[in-house]
This record gives structure tokens, sequence and C-alpha cells, in this order.
């Protein structure tokens, strides 16, 4: 029993160094799991956890729409991923759009683009053909069947988001953290505010073929969650969130391969075995210290 | 930095919150606006910080029509309860104040502004371990980054303690002394150990402006 971890252990890096379709999913989890905290954190700070999940579900209507192009249409797209990134930015937008239209009940873009997001997605499913395993792999991701051109994008993109934020730091988490003072500083809060809409509409496209539709805020936000209970700073509380989610997707992908079981849905489950351990690791820890100092 | 108000009305969907209002300070007074909940204080505050929207020729800074004013840098602005600011999510006192870049504060006057409301100390501590008179005035250090002309603090004191209260006024006071008008929002003006020049009532959105001669012979209303 002592060496069955050993052996699970050593056929996964196996199949890390021999088979592409593991380096790929591997690169594509460790980039995914990188970039979907860092833009996670600031949609939590912003207390709108929620739109990862709405534009995760109109942009299955994009995938949705992709495929009907594809299948039906015989449509030289490529792959329906470029739809899904384009229908992400278009949600995030119109979310922005509706967020000023409803200025007092701003959180009503929410159910009306998933409305239309998921109204468009079960039209298109039904034009396509139906439930297929395309389908299947957008609900709840498919990380071990992404190909070389989605690690390029994929590898762009973090590269692109990774830079912003570190050019843009400052602006980013003043207009996040109290956007009154941000504009006494004279940074466009409404510039910044669609920039970083449309950036989260892209990683939320991504994330999908990761966890799938139905799980990326999980992605987004589980690890942020976490980390928020033992982060001290900004900074760490970032670092924290990372480690976290590269801690899940190692984890995920690794038993999802060993025991044959979807990597997405245990990737998730990783995270959130991980957010239960340390709020438990901490209720034990803080109380003790605490008992400490009162004896 | 002088204001201009003139007969700004200002409301929210199909409700008037502020009505006819109209008030000039000039440039190193003390105004302190007094009203009760729901008096339209805090809407005013947004108005003279451009996030409401009003029409143009409403209000003037320093003389300039607000819808072209640009130099926003000039204006201090401790919000009401840090309701506008998230401070449950961890972040230190230095992150928040850490943005020298975007102000005319280089590091070492940071230091020295953060020493001088005695939050020296208090440099890596996570926000949300502070207590309502710290966390008040670590965004008064903040406030004052920008060497602001105008500095409006929006019910500063709710939830402070009587010694932090009366820390907080011997610096607003000091700071008006040195040239800064102070614009300060309260709901009891008897609590207040402001030195203010002006006083001005808001009630049910419409305001009454007096000068400190007249809050003296008349009394709070």
């Amino acid at each position: 029993m002592g060496i069955e971890p050993l052996i699970m252990a050593s056929s996964f890096i196996r199949a890390l160094i021999e088979r592409e379709f593991m380096q790929l999913a591997l690169i594509t989890g460790v980039f995914i799991g990188f970039l979907a905290p860092l833009i996670g954190a600031f949609v939590v700070i912003k207390r709108l956890s929620l739109i990862a999940d709405t534009l995760s579900h109109f942009s299955l209507a994009g995938l949705a729409i992709g495929m009907y192009f594809i299948n039906i249409l015989s449509l030289p797209i490529g792959d329906p991923l470029y739809i899904g990134m384009v229908f992400g930015i278009i949600g995030a937008l119109l979310i922005e759009v509706l967020r000023g239209y409803y200025r007092n009940y701003k959180e009503i873009s929410m159910p009306i683009v998933i409305s239309i997001g998921t109204a468009l997605s079960a039209l298109f499913i039904s034009l396509s053909g139906g439930f297929n395993s395309s389908v299947y792999n957008y609900l709840f991701g498919s990380i071990l069947t992404v190909g070389r051109n989605f690690v390029i994008i994929i590898s762009l993109v973090t590269l692109v988001i990774l830079a912003l934020v570190i050019i843009f730091y400052k602006q980013i988490v003043i207009v996040s953290f109290d956007e009154a003072y941000a504009r006494l500083l004279g940074i466009s809060v409404r510039k910044f505010q669609i920039v970083t809409t449309i950036i989260l509409g892209i990683v939320v496209s991504l994330a999908i073929e990761t966890v799938g539709v139905l799980l990326v805020g999980s992605l987004m936000i589980i690890p942020v969650a976490t980390a928020m209970k033992v982060g001290r700073s900004f900074k760490s509380t970032l670092a924290l969130a990372i480690i976290f989610s590269e801690a899940s997707v190692l984890l995920g992908l690794w038993f999802s391969y060993i025991f044959s079981i979807p990597s997405g849905a245990t990737i998730v489950l990783f995270n959130i075995a991980i957010m239960v351990s340390v709020v438990i690791l901490k209720k034990f820890f803080f109380n003790r210290s605490l008992k400490e100092k009162q004896s | 930095m002088r204001i201009d108000v003139d007969n700004l009305s200002f409301g929210y969907d199909y409700r008037t919150v502020l009505k006819n209002v109209s008030f000039s300070i000039e440039s190193g007074d003390f105004l302190v606006i007094v009203g009760q909940n729901g008096s339209g204080k805090s809407t005013l505050v947004k108005c003279l910080l451009g996030i409401n929207k009003v029409p143009d020729s409403k209000i003037f800074l320093n003389g300039i029509e607000i819808n072209d004013f640009s130099n926003w840098i000039q204006i201090g602005y401790v919000p009401q309860k840090f309701d506008d600011f998230n401070y449950e999510f961890p972040i230190t006192v230095n992150e928040i104040l850490n943005v020298t870049k975007l102000t005319k504060a280089d590091e070492d006057e940071k230091l020295e502004i953060m020493d001088n409301l005695g939050i020296l100390t208090l440099q890596n501590e996570n926000i949300n371990t502070l207590s309502g008179g710290q966390m008040q005035r670590v965004f008064i250090a903040r406030a004052l980054m920008n060497h602001p002309t105008l500095l409006i603090l929006d019910e500063p004191t709710v939830g402070v303690d009587q010694d932090n209260t009366d820390r907080f006024y011997r610096v607003v006071n000091d700071l008006n002394d040195q040239g800064v008008t102070i614009m300060l929002i309260s709901h009891d003006l008897n609590s207040s150990k402001a030195n203010f020049s002006h006083a001005m009532w808001l009630d049910n959105g419409e305001a009454t402006l007096k000068n400190i001669s007249e809050v003296a012979l008349g009394g709070e209303e």
C-alpha cells in the first residue's frame, strides 16, 4: 500500500514525458491555473463573483454557434473556440452596458446575459445536431484534449495579461478597491473597467477548455476565497491564490489521468478540498494561538 | 479651493435628492455640512467629486465649470465609513498608500504623513485588523498624499472613540490653518470640534448656509 502512490506518481510523470497530449494539458493547466485566480482576485474585490459564470454561459453560446458554422454550414473557421472568445468579449461589453443602464440595479445585468447565453446555446446546440461529446467537453472541460494551437493562444494571452497587470498594477488595485479615489487620481475608471471586463471575457472563454462552462467560476473564485482567509497583504493573497490554484490543477490532472475521471471536476474538487483544509487548519491554529495568548 | 454651487438639483431616477442648492465658499474656508440621514449630504459630495454627473453651470471649482474640471488630484476625499473601499479583502496599509507614482507625495513624505498621523507602525498591518480610528487616519493619510487644496471628509468620526475623534479634529484644524479648504459632513454640529468658518444645514435636499457669526447668534437649527 505504501508504494502505490509512488507507482501512480511515476506513471503520471512517465506519461508527462512520453505523451504529447499530457504535456499540452499540463502547460494549459499551469497557464489557466495562473490566470484564473489572478483575474479572479480583482473580480472578488469588486464583489462580482458571478460575472465569471455569466460570461462562461455567454461564451458557450459562441461555442455552440461555432459548432453550427463548422458542422452544418461547413464554414472554415477552424475552431469554435474563436467564436467563443468573441462571445466572451461581447458578453463582457454587454454586462458593462447593462450595468450602466440599470445603475441602481447593476446585478440585473448578470441574469439577463446568462439568459441570452443559455437560450442561444440551447438553440444552436440543437441546430448543430444535439448533445454530443463536444458539448459535454464544453460543459465539463476537456483539458486532456487541447491541441497545440490552443496552447499557443493561451501562452500569448497569459503573457499579454501578465504584462498588462505588471504595468498597470497600481492603477488596477486602486480602481478595484476604490473607484472614487481612482477618479481623483485622474485614472479613467470607465476605460479600466471595460478593458478588465474584456480580459475577463477572454480568460473565461479559455478556461472553458480546462474545467468547462459549469465550473469556470469556481476555478477563478475558490482559490481566491481560500487565500483571503490566510493572506495578510494583497500581494501575499494573490500569490497564495495562484499557489492553491496551481496545486489543484496539478493534483486534478494527476488524479484524472490515474483514475480516468473527468479532469475539470477533479480540479475543482481539489480546489474545494484545499479550501476546506485551509479553513479547518486556520480555525485550529487560530483558536490554539488565542488560547495560548489567554493562558 | 473656491467652490460655487448654483441652484443645483439632483436626483436618482424619479427621486429628487438635492433641491436648488446654492452656496459659495472661499479658498481656506472650513465648511461643515449638517443633516440627518437621507438629507442629501453624501449625494452633494458625489456631485462635487464628479461621481454624480450634473448639468453644466451648476458647480464651479476654482471658477472652472465642473464638467471641464480636470485637476481632481487637488481634492482629498475620505469616504463615509469607507463604504466605497472594500476593506474586507486583505491589503496592508502600505499597499493602500503605496501609490506614490500616482500622487504628489514621494516615499519620504509618505512616511512623514504617516508619522504625523501616528500610523507609521501600522505599515504592514492588514487593513481589516485596524480599529475605526486607525483606519480613518489611514484614509486621511491617503487623502493628504496629493497635497489637497480641498479636503472632503464624509462623516469621518462615526464609530471612532473620543480620543481618536479629538486627535482627528486637531489634524483637520491644523490643515485648515495651513490654508486647506475643508468640507466636513456631519450629522451633529454640537459633537464636532471643528474650527469651522461656515455651516450649512441640508434638510430634505434644501440647503441653508450660515457663517460662524450667524451660527453663534442663532444656534444650530
